[in-house]
């Protein structure tokens, strides 16, 4: 229970944070979606399903305050946690590369999907453009920007599991 | 906890349908959270609200440090500026009344009103990269309803498409989800205002479907043409910066500076007056 309240907590605020002092350090209209590290990093620290329901609540948020269609965002990021949570097992936690390489890699491929469903689909064939003008640097980005997330949902989520623990053993 | 453990499968299989078709379902309406859009705009937006006032706060300063020199410059000349304005001002209202007058006299209802407005600070933008849009600090209980037109600075900002009781959702007209009716001031030329994501990073938007007889030309005023059905006649849009030939030969499109400054935009003005037009056509 304290789990998904501190979960709850962590992507209502990496969600204001995203929408209001991200901007500040947007690099040419680009700035790291660190909802999908937070997705990525829970993944791996606790497992497909945490990974899961973490995707779909911040893709619900989304959906629900910026979003084109309810549902849409929270499907990405239920898939991106479910997949990336099948690393978790023979995961080292002390090692960023996989939290770094996975934020990439899920960057880019929300990123493709949305591409082909918002613009591809809407008769806009530039796709060269976007690859290397927006899903590639977006990536890059939060892939840096996961190595911060990632160190302090690391640090969250062991003192989570110490409190889990203790309450475990009085009962 | 046992039981989701057992059927996780078929739980997140189910899921991703469900999901599917509620989106796709969904996809280019209004959706109508309610209740959670509600709840999760009470719970977001003043915490949005305050953090985008701190960190627009603590940007003023700096700015303000670093660029003392120029502002009191700058406050020279504005105040010059605005004896110039207030002189055509002046005269403007004396025109005004003229052309209510002699409107009255050939029974034209006037074109281009005078709109109720109210103020609205910005709290948050779209945390993709893809689209443009942002949130305001005014809802349903300020009386602000969808389809009504943010303005900023004198030129159009983009429309209000979702209002919740505490915040509203505007796309900006560098969106590429927006599309307005427009003219050229000078010459009556129509075309449509587009957004264009790799335009939007400049801060530039496209005007389309412009006849290639058109005697458009750089630096023409662009204004809304009112045969839109969400934007009221006559709010400027922007400057032409560029004409281009479009591949068919039949149109062209120019390159639109919109007025409005999209780069430092934390106060807009909200026409309240939404346009009631079909539509759908049935």
């Amino acid at each position: 229970m304290l789990n998904v309240i501190v979960t709850a907590a962590v992507l209502i605020v990496n969600f204001i944070l995203q929408s209001t002092v991200l901007q500040l350090i947007s690099i040419r209209g680009v700035i790291p979606d660190t909802a999908i590290a937070v997705i990525v990093s829970y993944a791996l620290l606790r497992g497909q399903n945490a990974g899961a329901a973490t995707g779909f609540a911040a893709g619900l948020i989304y959906d629900i305050i910026f979003g084109n269609s309810l549902g849409f965002y929270a499907l990405m990021g239920l898939l991106v946690g479910y997949f990336c949570g099948i690393c978790h097992r023979n995961f080292y936690r002390e090692n960023y590369v996989l939290p770094v390489s996975l934020s990439a890699l899920s960057t880019v491929i929300t990123g493709l999907i949305i591409y082909v469903t918002g613009f591809l689909l809407k008769n806009n064939y530039d796709f060269f453009y976007f690859l290397f003008n927006v899903i590639i640097p977006q990536a890059v980005y939060t892939g840096i920007a996961a190595v911060v997330v990632y160190k302090i949902l690391y640090s969250i989520n062991n003192r989570v599991e110490k409190k889990e623990r203790e309450r475990r053993r009085l009962f | 906890m046992k039981f989701f453990n057992e059927y996780k499968r078929q739980l997140i299989t189910l899921a991703v349908i469900v999901l599917a078709v509620i989106s796709f379902f969904t996809a280019g309406r209004k959706i109508n959270a309610g209740f959670f859009d509600d709840v999760l705009g009470f719970v977001i937006t003043p915490f949005q609200g305050a953090v985008s006032s701190v960190t627009g706060w603590v940007n003023d300063s700096v700015n303000d440090v670093i660029h003392r020199n120029e502002l009191a410059d700058e406050n020279r000349e504005l105040k010059k500026r605005i004896e110039e304005l207030e002189t055509e001002n002046a005269r403007l209202s004396l025109y005004e009344d003229e052309n209510k007058k002699l409107s009255e006299l050939l029974e034209t209802a006037q074109k281009y009103k005078d709109y109720d407005t109210t103020g609205a600070s910005v709290i948050a933008k779209d945390t993709g990269v893809w689209y443009d849009s942002f949130l305001i600090d005014k809802g349903e209980t300020d009386g602000i309803e969808n389809n009504m037109a943010v303005i900023n600075a004198g030129g159009l900002v983009g429309r209000v498409v979702k209002t919740s009781a505490v915040y509203s959702k505007v796309y900006s007209i560098l969106d590429s989800r927006s599309s307005v009716s427009a003219q050229s001031l000078r010459t009556g030329d129509l075309g449509v205002v587009v957004g264009d994501h790799e335009l939007m990073e400049q801060g530039l938007c496209k005007m389309e479907y412009i006849d290639s007889d058109a005697e458009i030309m750089e630096g023409d005023e662009i204004i809304t043409s009112g045969l839109s059905e969400y934007y009221p006649a006559g709010i400027s849009i922007g400057y032409v910066k560029e004409i281009h030939q479009d591949e068919n030969g039949l149109t062209k499109y120019a390159v639109i500076e919109p007025k409005a400054d999209f780069k430092h935009i934390d106060t807009v003005l909200v026409i309240m007056e939404a346009l009631e037009r079909p539509t759908e056509v049935d």
